[in-house]
């Protein structure tokens, strides 16, 4: 899988430069539009959130003293968001590539993981406002570091998934609509707009569907490094990495053998 | 070692009709797993090889699976049953710039569709030179093709496709490109790839142009291999059946005329026929080359002094082609009374292929009154069987010499 993937890296490359050279082209704000969207939630869900419904985030690891639920929503928000972003483009990629793959033979997942690729600039973007949100808090620590294999985990798992589905809604078209719907709960079955900790005391039962979420496995441990500055258990860590590596593993394989007829199915 | 660049052992290529296909999850499961009683052999047992460095024709009617086989081949379908083994890098011209974006220049698009062929970067960028002088389009070249005119983007599609290095290429009917100009580069360039070795499958319906340019045919027909040969061979066996078919089913060319109709004159055109001069059965169209004639029924009420029977031909697209009359080959019929047969033969027809009007006219002996005319008497087809489209409505009798 790993010298299939590296001899078709130029492909991969080209489906990212296409991406790159076509997304926003014909837009004023570029690249500033992909901010918007999240800064805009952002914006919406702390007040709503704190003004409203008045969640009190878990204190911030540089002083305890401190918090804020912005800084906690935004970490949350980026952890998830590099999950749908992934999910959703690579769904869409099968079918934007229809016309393509009916009349050239090429691997089928090279547009998928050409966008994804792109879908990273997103993902840094993201993380650059809320190292900038933290520093102003005056919120950093060593435990950073941390963040790149819990994210890189994520991108794997999410990665395996977006092939499966990606597939699926090549034949079945209502597979996207689904999806959605699915990740708009997922959302909420996060702790992203609350900590863990409020659902402990009043639903028990909540909080087993909550933890049950594997998207709740990735999302806590970045609380942990990036809002609370503490290093997770040693094996969260390794063990994050080896499902992450797992569900790609599987999803590139259920791919590469589904995709064989994709000529005609699209 | 083998000598084919592609070996077809007993290929088949089913497809299940799309209105069985589940195309929504709801679909699928409330009418369950799709049944397979709605299935297609679009090709059946299909084998034949393609020599290394040959041109290779396909051919066959609409449906006869031949696109079918050409996407077989470059790996878009797999086949259900057989295999298909080819040697060498395949570069498929299935349809030209299918892999263009709109909203990228020119240069990516060259980019990003070599990649997808199968080029390394350093390969693209040695020959993007090459593909922008070829494709003429220099000056636009770094503008979104979606500002391309249709002639552009095909142009810059086969540039990039021939300039891929294949060692194989497959061609579906996407020759007929670009002007004159580009259409003449086209075939230069592609029997250029031959003198180099590569090998050429094309697919077309322009049989004129595979004669020129096939060293061997398969011939297709509903899925299966009809026959396998020498070019001329097998064009002529497929033309033979399909211009016979064609009699089978379109009636053949007579005209009677309607008794009805007002005629004061004392010789009357009672009708007109296409006919075979040997089995003087009617024709259903003439071919070119072989010998046809023409049979006119007059009848007379009162005996009549050498008549001048006229035949025009019209062709489709409006002008005269030519006028025959017996007058003029120097042939008196004599006095006539009565129910007459006019059979005016045309050795090894002239006509090139087309459609063709008959107006036939009938005068009297000093040629100066008419006695009848007939106007658009009938229409009728002229194929060849050697597949050329010519030039020009009438084949000159010509020998040539050189000193």
């Amino acid at each position: 899988m790993l010298t299939t993937l590296y001899q078709q890296r130029a492909l991969i490359r080209a489906f990212a430069v296409r991406e790159i050279a076509t997304r926003y082209r014909q837009s004023a704000l570029g690249w500033g539009w992909s901010l918007v969207q999240p800064l805009a939630n952002l914006l919406v869900y702390t007040a709503v959130f704190t003004l409203v419904f008045r969640i009190v985030p878990p204190p911030l690891g540089s002083d305890p003293d401190k918090s804020s639920f912005a800084a906690f929503l935004f970490t949350g928000m980026v952890t998830f968001n590099l999950f749908s972003g992934l999910v959703i483009g690579s769904m869409a990629q099968l079918r934007s590539n229809g016309e393509l793959l009916r009349k050239v033979h090429f691997p089928a997942w090279a547009p998928v993981l050409g966008a994804s690729l792109v879908q990273f600039i997103q993902v840094i973007l993201e993380l650059i406002v809320l190292i900038a949100l933290f520093l102003v808090l005056l919120n950093f620590g060593w435990t950073w570091i941390l963040a790149i294999p819990i994210l890189i985990a994520m991108a794997l798992f999410a990665q395996g998934v977006g092939l499966m589905l990606s597939i699926m809604n090549a034949k079945f078209g209502d597979v996207q609509y689904m999806v959605t719907v699915a990740l708009g709960a997922l959302y909420f079955l996060t702790p992203i707009l609350y900590p863990i900790s409020v659902i402990e005391e009043s639903a028990s039962w909540l909080k087993n569907i909550v933890m049950a979420n594997p998207l709740s496995w990735f999302v806590l441990p970045m609380h942990d490094v990036m809002y609370s500055l503490k290093a997770p258990e040693w094996w969260v860590i390794p063990a994050l990495l080896v499902f992450g590596g797992a569900v790609f593993a599987i999803g590139f394989k259920v791919f590469e053998r589904t995709s064989e007829d994709i000529g005609e199915i699209l | 070692m083998t000598n084919n660049a592609i070996e077809i052992h007993n290929v088949s290529k089913k497809f299940n009709r799309a209105s069985d296909r589940r195309t929504s999850l709801k679909e699928r499961v409330v009418r369950g797993r799709a049944k397979n009683t709605n299935e297609f052999w679009a090709v059946k047992d299909v084998s034949f090889n393609v020599p290394k460095g040959s041109v290779y024709g396909l051919v066959g009617h609409n449906g006869s699976g031949k696109s079918t086989m050409l996407k077989l081949i470059s790996k878009i379908y797999r086949p259900t049953e057989g295999t298909i083994i080819s040697h060498g890098r395949l570069a498929a011209l299935i349809e030209l710039g299918a892999g263009f974006h709109p909203e990228m220049t020119g240069r990516e698009n060259i980019a990003l569709n070599g990649s997808i062929l199968g080029l390394t970067k350093k390969e693209i960028s040695a020959a993007t030179d090459e593909i922008i002088e070829f494709s003429g389009i220099r000056d636009f070249i770094n503008d979104p093709v979606k500002h391309y005119s249709s002639g552009m983007y095909v142009r810059l599609g086969f540039s990039v496709a021939v300039h891929m290095d294949p060692e194989i290429l497959l061609v579906d009917e996407v020759l007929a490109v670009g002007d004159e100009e580009f259409q003449r580069k086209c075939f230069d360039h592609l029997s250029k790839l031959r003198k180099a070795g590569k090998t050429i499958v094309v697919v077309s319906h322009g049989l004129g142009s595979l004669e020129g340019l096939c060293d061997e045919v398969t011939w297709l027909d509903h899925g299966h291999v009809e026959q396998t040969g020498p070019t001329t061979q097998v064009i002529a066996a497929y033309l033979q059946k399909v211009n016979s078919e064609e009699s089978a089913r379109s009636r053949q060319i007579s005209a009677t005329r309607d008794p009805e109709e007002v005629h004061e004159g004392e010789l009357r055109i009672k009708g007109a026929s296409i006919i075979d001069p040997v089995t003087k059965e009617p024709l259903s169209h003439a071919e070119t080359g072989t010998t046809m004639a023409i049979q006119v029924d007059l009848t007379t009420t009162a005996p009549i002094l050498g008549p001048n029977v006229r035949v025009a031909f019209q062709h489709d697209s409006g002008p005269l082609v030519a006028m025959i009359s017996n007058h003029r080959q120097g042939t008196d019929f004599g006095t006539i009374n009565g129910d007459h047969s006019v059979l005016a033969t045309l050795e090894g027809t002239p006509l090139l292929p087309g459609r063709y009007r008959i107006h036939i006219d009938v005068f009297d002996h000093t040629g100066t009154q008419t006695l009848d005319n007939w106007n658009e008497v009938l229409e009728f087809p002229v194929r060849s069987v050697r597949g050329e489209i010519g030039q020009g409505f009438v084949e000159l009798p010509t020998t040539f010499t050189i000193t």
